[in-house]
């Protein structure tokens, strides 16, 4: 070696150079440990840009059919879930008039005043508890996803007056067809009872026999009338662009509305149960990974341990050249974090390769199921589309080396107790 | 002596001479049997909690309807058309078959729900309170209160559509339904207890009255009901009970359509063979995991006795002994991995089954194909699991031990005796 290392201590690059050496010295080892390392990364990356991806998309189905990511109510609605508890239409004004401000135009996507209420559908022979939403049908394009699931005749239009947009479930329930009349039943703002004729004018199909009976779509206006809201709804739906700036939008609205009579939430308060399969399935994968990896460290463990038990000799000569036990145990540790350097770089790129390469467009699972599934109230997309985060990479680059480092303590132990004298007593 | 046990106990002697090593490879195999075994029973807890809770709950495993019943549920629709059935010889007649444990009769009606100055609409169900508990839920779900009684103007209520109207324990109610002659039924009933279940449509939607007091309330005999609904043995022989009624109610010239659960709620029995088929992708990625770990290890057991299976060669062993000795090296391991496995895993399934760690405090409950999953670590055990994954891991240590046992056989012992690498 050119230089002379200084006494008191190992520079870090000749540190760094023994270690590459002895990884390159064993490269069969290496590169089955490495594989080991980079396989698990990369099906970290895989699954979680494909689980980020998926649970978006359930929560944006769930709040397209739901709340939206932040809904603003009257005070107590939530709760009660009673027409006494209107978004009042001055506050109604203000609110659609607070989201034309600058500061949400480049995050609010779609927003959507909407009446809903519990009432009954009837037919001469039957009759179905549904859930009756008033929508204004120019915005709801954007915003339902149950325009697109039409199966026969059409959404609602503008000019719509007593039209109803209805679920296949209902059709089949009340024996109706396209044209057909029927009478929707609730209580309205007095606590009245009042009944409303309404013309099926279009038919959709969500697959979930729960939606396809009990949704109901009708123009706002006839609802209004017919419920005497004078104007008022039950929520103003608000869709972003994404779940992640609900929290801030809703802060940013409770500041620009009044505090009273009315109520900003976000999703999560509104449709606890989906915030809940998100958290769960999040946390199932995080366990399924943390014991893929576990089992990962132990090969790695056992790599590295083989490794210094095969080269005592080695780490005697290195004590006897003046090496602290300190600098011979950093010798193990930077192989080891070499090695997860390396595969974790791998394993990044393999995983990111593998999923933008191949699934860009969406990893199609649909094979898996010919029904539709339903979690929390929203439908699932058989597509799952990945989703790319970079703090998410982080995350996980973090967990290799953390894995790595760790895998490689007790190794480092190991080689920084050897017996100087016992190690080069034999020649082996 | 025969070869074999020779070579047995060589591969023995091996794994007992780095005990170190041996530990850990098998704590990596153990570990992934452990963690295949749990979450494949968690996986199936989670399918069971779902299938009970989407038909246990109400539903049943099997309905009886009259033919046209589904998809209209129309009033006029009862069991025998308008003539009706005799309700007992029914009960007692589908009641005998192998396989059913109860069944019970059903009435339904859409009506109105008023009280005070609250309205909203509502599922009456008309229940026989003794037979009722047997096959479903809905009724040990009541939180306070009692059961209708016969005879009386009574009714139970969902959570969620009591607080909506109002209406407590003691409170009065009005029903309005369309009746089967024409009419609108309509009277004054009393609230007698509030019943929640946790399933958002039950605990908003329905009422139950006594099935008699329904029955009169709507303008239907006793002997006309829309509908049977049955509970079975064992979940998953259902369809199999199904065939057997046609014969069983033959003698009472009755026309019925019967369902199993996985007809009616396909999407249960869709996500149980999702399931199904994510436990193999568990399996299947965490053995692939472990298999790089044994087989790195073992590459360096064998790499270390090069000299000694050179010796072996040299003496006139054959190939195929070396490979035999490796493979079952691994093959040792495997099965202490599993022995290991079974003995963590067993007491971790029994635990978990019997008393579900709860994760309320993390999560809330949600809903999956329509049924509701409580948020707990429910196991629910199984040979499947445990069998599952004891495959996997043997196949994963075969595997694994075969690249270094070829490795090893195919060096040439002149070579490595005369100390080339």
């Amino acid at each position: 070696m050119p230089e002379r290392t200084d006494p008191p201590g190992l520079s870090n690059g000749v540190l760094l150079r023994l270690a590459f050496r002895n990884v390159r010295k064993s490269a069969r080892r290496s590169i089955l440990t490495a594989s080991a390392m980079t396989l698990g990364l990369a099906l970290l990356i895989l699954s979680r840009t494909l689980a980020d991806g998926a649970h978006e998309s359930w929560i944006d189905q769930g709040v397209r059919l739901g709340a939206g990511h932040v809904a603003v109510q009257g005070e107590g609605y939530q709760t009660s879930k009673s027409l006494d508890d209107l978004l009042s239409a001055a506050d109604l004004d203000g609110a659609v008039e607070a989201l034309g401000s600058p500061q949400f135009e480049s995050r609010v996507s779609a927003y959507a005043p909407r009446l809903t209420a519990p009432g009954l559908a009837s037919s001469t022979g039957s009759s179905v508890p549904v859930l009756l939403t008033g929508v204004d049908p120019a915005v709801e394009v954007e915003f339902s996803p149950l325009d697109d699931l039409l199966a026969e005749g059409r959404y609602l239009e503008p000019d719509d007056r007593l039209a109803a947009y209805v679920g296949e479930g209902l059709v089949r329930r009340l024996g109706l067809r396209i044209g057909s009349r029927f009478v929707v039943t609730a209580a309205d703002a007095d606590g009245q009872i009042q009944g409303q004729l309404l013309r099926v004018r279009g038919v959709f199909r969500t697959g979930v026999p729960d939606l396809d009976q009990s949704l109901v779509h009708l123009p706002l206006s006839t609802a209004q009338d017919w419920l005497g809201t004078r104007g008022g709804v039950t929520s103003l739906a608000i869709l972003m662009w994404s779940s992640r700036t609900a929290a801030a939008a809703r802060r940013e609205l409770r500041d620009l509305l009044p505090s009273r009579g009315v109520e900003v939430l976000t999703w999560t308060e509104t449709a606890p149960e989906l915030e809940a399969a998100v958290k769960i399935d999040d946390l199932g994968d995080w366990v399924f990974h943390g014991i893929t990896l576990a089992i990962v460290a132990l090969a790695i463990l056992n790599a590295v341990l083989m490794s210094v038990l095969h080269r005592r000799r080695e780490f005697g000569v290195l004590r006897a050249l003046g090496l602290t036990a300190n600098e011979t145990g950093r010798v193990v540790i930077a192989e080891g974090v070499m090695l997860s350097v390396i595969s974790g770089l791998l394993g990044i790129a393999l995983g990111l390769g593998v999923v933008f390469g191949f699934w860009s467009d969406g990893l199609d699972m649909s094979f898996l199921m010919d029904q539709e599934l339903e979690i929390s109230g929203s439908l699932i997309d058989p597509v799952m589309v990945p989703a790319f985060r970079i703090a998410q990479i982080g995350w996980s680059l973090l967990f290799i080396l953390f894995i790595g480092i760790s895998a490689s303590l007790y190794p480092a132990r190991q080689a920084a107790r050897i017996d100087v004298a016992e190690a080069m007593k034999f020649e082996r | 002596m025969t070869s074999g046990r020779i070579w047995g106990r060589i591969a023995r002697r091996n794994v007992r001479r780095n005990r170190r090593r041996t530990a850990i490879t098998v704590g990596a195999l153990a570990l992934g049997f452990v963690a295949s075994t749990v979450m494949i029973g968690l996986s199936e807890g989670i399918v069971a909690q779902m299938i009970e809770n989407g038909t246990d709950l109400l539903t049943g495993q099997i309905r009886v309807h009259g033919p046209g019943y589904e998809p209209e549920r129309s009033l006029y629709s009862t069991l025998g058309g308008r003539a009706g059935v005799d309700l007992d010889q029914m009960l007692a007649a589908i009641g005998g078959v192998a396989g059913i444990e109860a069944v019970t009769p059903r009435v339904y009606a859409g009506g109105l729900v008023s009280s005070g100055e609250e309205t909203a609409a509502g599922i009456l169900m008309g229940v026989d309170p003794e037979l009722e508990s047997s096959v479903s839920r809905i009724l040990s779900a009541l939180e306070q209160g009692r059961l209708p009684r016969r005879r009386e103007r009574e009714v139970i209520l969902g959570q969620v559509l009591a607080d909506r109207l109002r209406a407590e324990e003691g409170s009065e109610i009005v029903l309005v339904a369309p009746a089967a002659d024409g009419s609108m039924g309509n009277d004054v009933f009393r609230v007698v207890g509030v019943f929640r279940t946790g399933a958002a449509e039950l605990d908003a939607a329905y009422v139950l009255l006594h099935i008699e007091v329904l029955q009169a309330l709507v303008a239907l005999d006793r002997g006309r009901v829309h509908e049977l609904a049955a509970s079975v043995d064992d979940v998953w022989s259902s369809t199999e009970v199904v065939d057997l009624l046609p014969a069983a109610i033959s003698s009472l010239d009755v026309e019925v359509a019967a369902e199993p659960w996985t007809r009616f709620r396909p999407d249960l029995a869709e996500y149980a063979q999702l399931a199904a088929s994510f436990n193999w992708i568990i399996v299947l990625i965490v053995f692939v995991m472990a298999v790089f770990g044994v087989a790195n290890t073992m590459l360096m057991a064998t790499w270390e006795r090069r000299r000694e299976f050179a010796v072996v060669r040299a003496l006139g062993a054959p190939v195929t002994g070396i490979v035999r000795t490796v493979v079952s090296e691994t093959m040792v391991l495997g099965v202490v991995a599993i022995a290991l496995g079974v003995a963590v895993a067993a007491p971790i399934v029994f635990w978990w089954s019997q008393a579900p760690p709860d994760l309320s405090w993390i999560v809330g409950d949600f809903t999956m194909a329509g049924a509701l999953v409580e948020a707990n670590l429910r196991v629910e055990p199984s040979v499947k699991g445990p069998l599952l994954s004891a495959t996997g891991l043997l196949i994963t240590v075969f595997l694994a031990g075969l690249y270094p046992a070829v490795r090893s056989a195919r060096q040439r012992p002149a070579d490595t005796l005369a100390g080339a690498e």
